[in-house]
């Protein structure tokens, strides 16, 4: 097995070296995600039974009679729209993962960004009365929908910078450093309106949540990236470092630098999603993305991406987002209690990294 | 000299003490939108009353510090002390504290753990949880049946299942459907948390949405999660004249969606009589009087009828 599968694709040459490391893609069975692939396969058979034995329903397919299509689109909707705000998170923190880092701080940003956006997309009048959550005051209504968007992005963007700058240049690690920034940034986000939630956007901020936008932003935004990853300098590096941080850096790669650009990148998606979140639910709250950080990690551990760094793809954790969302829509369906899922989310969250353990010490020992 | 004017100092805050009354309040956090409007409720009360002076001080959701500041307003003597407990368990320490200086105690909005061992110069001032799930419950009922809709079929989104409220508004619920005050059949068809949030109960109605099942109310444990079910619902092309739903706190986003017509029914729990409540049982108990132990300032039911009544209240 190669020690970096999902580098490059069947069609790469047969050797290839990056800061003195070797890949043989000639002994490579199939793609890393055909396995994730096949696990989201087999969970949503598992709904499809359990879900014609206790509920004679079908999971996937129409069984309501309501419309001539084949599945039932609404819940296939739904699988994706529930998990692609931290889907998006979760494109910035498998890039962070595979270069060898930690992006502990997104949840985090994402609520301050929020707020922070949010305040400036807020419409003058509800229903004919003042906006009564206004958080700046009269100055910043009904602002043209470009101000919040490009504040949001550069709230994101700038946190990536601190982080990023924190990890490259004082090296303290990368757990620490975003660490200090999801607490920072929670802070900033209570502290915006002392705790105050600012709602009633603008119609034209509300078109970022609207619908199936939130699916369209994170698969754009997940292709564009697994492109990116897959075949530019960029990628290559990113991988490079991840796998062996001293060989990059002897082979000439600017390492600092190219770590600020991972985390940058990462903190700017984070800002992205902030503008979705708040703009699907018309409002901004000071904890909104509690724990999205954990999920977005979980999404990629699962589309086994390696917290050890160098290996995984983007297209690895859209898959792992999926069964993400699978899992949350299965057990709705079968009408089963909260607790029992997050129970089985922390179970096979756990399990995909025995797995992933297991197939790295096969590998290593040419099993 | 030095000793002369410590002794004027001395006698003019002696002098001030005797017809004034200084209450030391340490609230659980500023930063929380609830707590404020309780925190304001009372200082906006104290400046309606002649000599009574508020010191209040923020325990940054900290047992410790909150204990400190117990102790120091003891030691600074004053007549009495207003705590919003940072945790419901950690309270005996502070009820300590207070009685063997002999300083009144009045606990606000958190029911302490020994509300019931209080000694007689401590109270409990909050709103009955109890009745805030029942007032929803009783009016979602009602509109039901006015809509003729008997047996109802239900959704129920619960809050954070760690949570006090969640538990108990939810339970309220199912006590009103045995009671047989609900003039309807109410039938659970699924009952879910979406952990107070309304991006999570956005996610739970589509997902609710995509088995068909049909259904008239949704009863929610708080107005964040029925705003997001509105919005999923709506996203369905759903008639929200077809549904009824509930949801508890009145907050702007809420009296918002009310008046647009897509929220029936929430409850507004009173802050800042909440606030007022404290410091009266708090003055009363420093000048030696008796109060009830524990004083529940009622929810209140808020409907498109009284919406107005509502608007500025938090």
């Amino acid at each position: 097995m190669p020690q970096h599968p999902g580098v490059y694709g069947m069609a790469t040459p047969q050797t290839h070296g990056v800061g003195g490391l070797t890949f043989d893609t000639s002994k490579r069975r199939w793609p890393n995600e055909m396995n994730v692939l096949i696990a989201l396969v087999i969970i949503v058979g598992i709904f499809e039974l359990l879900g014609q034995l206790m509920m004679g329903q079908s999971f996937l397919f129409n069984s309501s009679g309501r419309s001539d299509s084949i599945f039932n689109e609404q819940r296939l909707r739904i699988i994706v729209l529930q998990v692609s705000i931290v889907g998006i998170i979760a494109i910035g923190v498998t890039q962070v993962i595979i270069s060898g880092g930690i992006d502990l701080s997104s949840g985090s940003v994402v609520g301050a960004t929020a707020m922070i956006a949010m305040s400036f997309a807020q419409m003058g009048l509800v229903n004919g009365n003042p906006n009564p959550t206004l958080a700046l005051g009269p100055w910043a209504t009904d602002l043209p929908v470009i101000v919040p968007v490009a504040i949001g992005l550069s709230c994101g963007l700038f946190a990536g910078v601190i982080n990023g700058a924190l990890i490259a240049y004082t090296r303290i690690p990368p757990f620490i450093a975003t660490l200090g920034m999801m607490v920072t940034a929670r802070g900033i986000s209570k502290w915006w309106t002392a705790g105050k939630p600012i709602s009633f956007p603008t119609e034209s901020y509300r078109v970022f949540g609207d619908g199936l936008m939130p699916v369209f932003i994170f698969v754009a935004l997940a292709i564009l990236f697994h492109l990116i990853l897959r075949y530019t300098v960029y990628g290559k590096h990113t991988y490079a470092i991840g796998s062996n941080e001293d060989a990059a850096r002897m082979s000439g790669i600017k390492v600092g630098r190219h770590k600020v650009l991972v985390y940058t990148i990462a903190g700017m998606l984070a800002g992205i999603a902030a503008i979705v979140l708040s703009s699907k639910n018309l409002t901004a709250q000071a904890g909104m993305g509690t724990m999205y950080e954990l999920d977005a990690i979980a999404m990629a551990v699962i589309g086994g991406v390696s917290l050890s760094g160098g290996r995984g793809s983007i297209l690895g954790t859209v898959i792992g987002s999926l069964i993400f969302g699978v899992i949350i829509s299965g057990f709705t369906f079968l009408r089963l209690d909260a607790y029992y899922q997050e129970m089985v989310k922390g179970g096979i969250i756990v399990a995909a990294v025995v797995l992933d353990q297991w197939r790295q010490r096969r590998a290593a020992y040419g099993a | 000299m030095r000793k002369l004017i410590l002794g004027a100092i001395a006698a003019t805050l002696m002098s001030s003490v005797a017809h004034a009354e200084n209450v030391g309040v340490s609230m659980a956090l500023f930063d929380d939108n609830f707590l404020t409007v309780l925190r304001n409720g009372m200082s906006d009360y104290a400046k309606t009353l002649d000599g009574v002076t508020l010191q209040i001080e923020d325990a940054q959701n900290d047992v410790a510090k909150q204990l400190d500041q117990i102790n120091n307003f003891v030691a600074s003597g004053v007549d009495a002390i207003i705590v919003n407990p940072v945790d419901t368990s950690a309270t005996e320490a502070m009820t300590k504290a207070a009685e063997s200086a002999g300083v009144p105690l009045v606990f606000v909005n958190r029911e302490p753990i020994n509300v019931d061992t209080l000694p007689d110069n401590q109270a409990f001032v909050a709103s009955n949880e109890q009745e805030s799930g029942t007032l929803e419950t009783k009016e979602v009922c009602r509109l039901l049946a006015e809509k003729g809709k008997n047996p109802a079929r239900v959704y129920i989104m619960m809050g954070e299942l760690s949570n006090q409220a969640a538990v108990m508004r939810t339970q309220d619920i199912k006590d009103v459907m045995k009671s047989g005050e609900c003039q309807v059949e109410l039938q659970i068809i699924d009952e879910q948390t979406a952990n107070w949030s309304r991006d999570e109960a956005q996610d739970l109605m589509t997902n609710w949405l995509s088995t068909s099942e049909k259904f008239d109310a949704l009863i929610s444990n708080n107005d964040e999660m029925a705003i997001g079910a509105i919005q999923a619902m709506k996203a369905a092309n759903i008639n929200m004249d077809d549904v009824i739903v509930g949801g508890v706190d009145a907050t702007q986003d809420a009296l918002a969606a009310m008046a647009a017509g897509d929220l029936d029914v929430t409850v507004f729990q009173d802050a800042a009589g909440q606030g007022k409540g404290s410091l009266d049982a708090a003055l009363k108990l420093a000048k030696g009087e008796s109060v009830d132990q524990k004083v529940y300032i009622p929810f209140q039911l808020v409907t498109p009828a009284n919406i107005d009544d509502y608007k500025s209240r938090n």
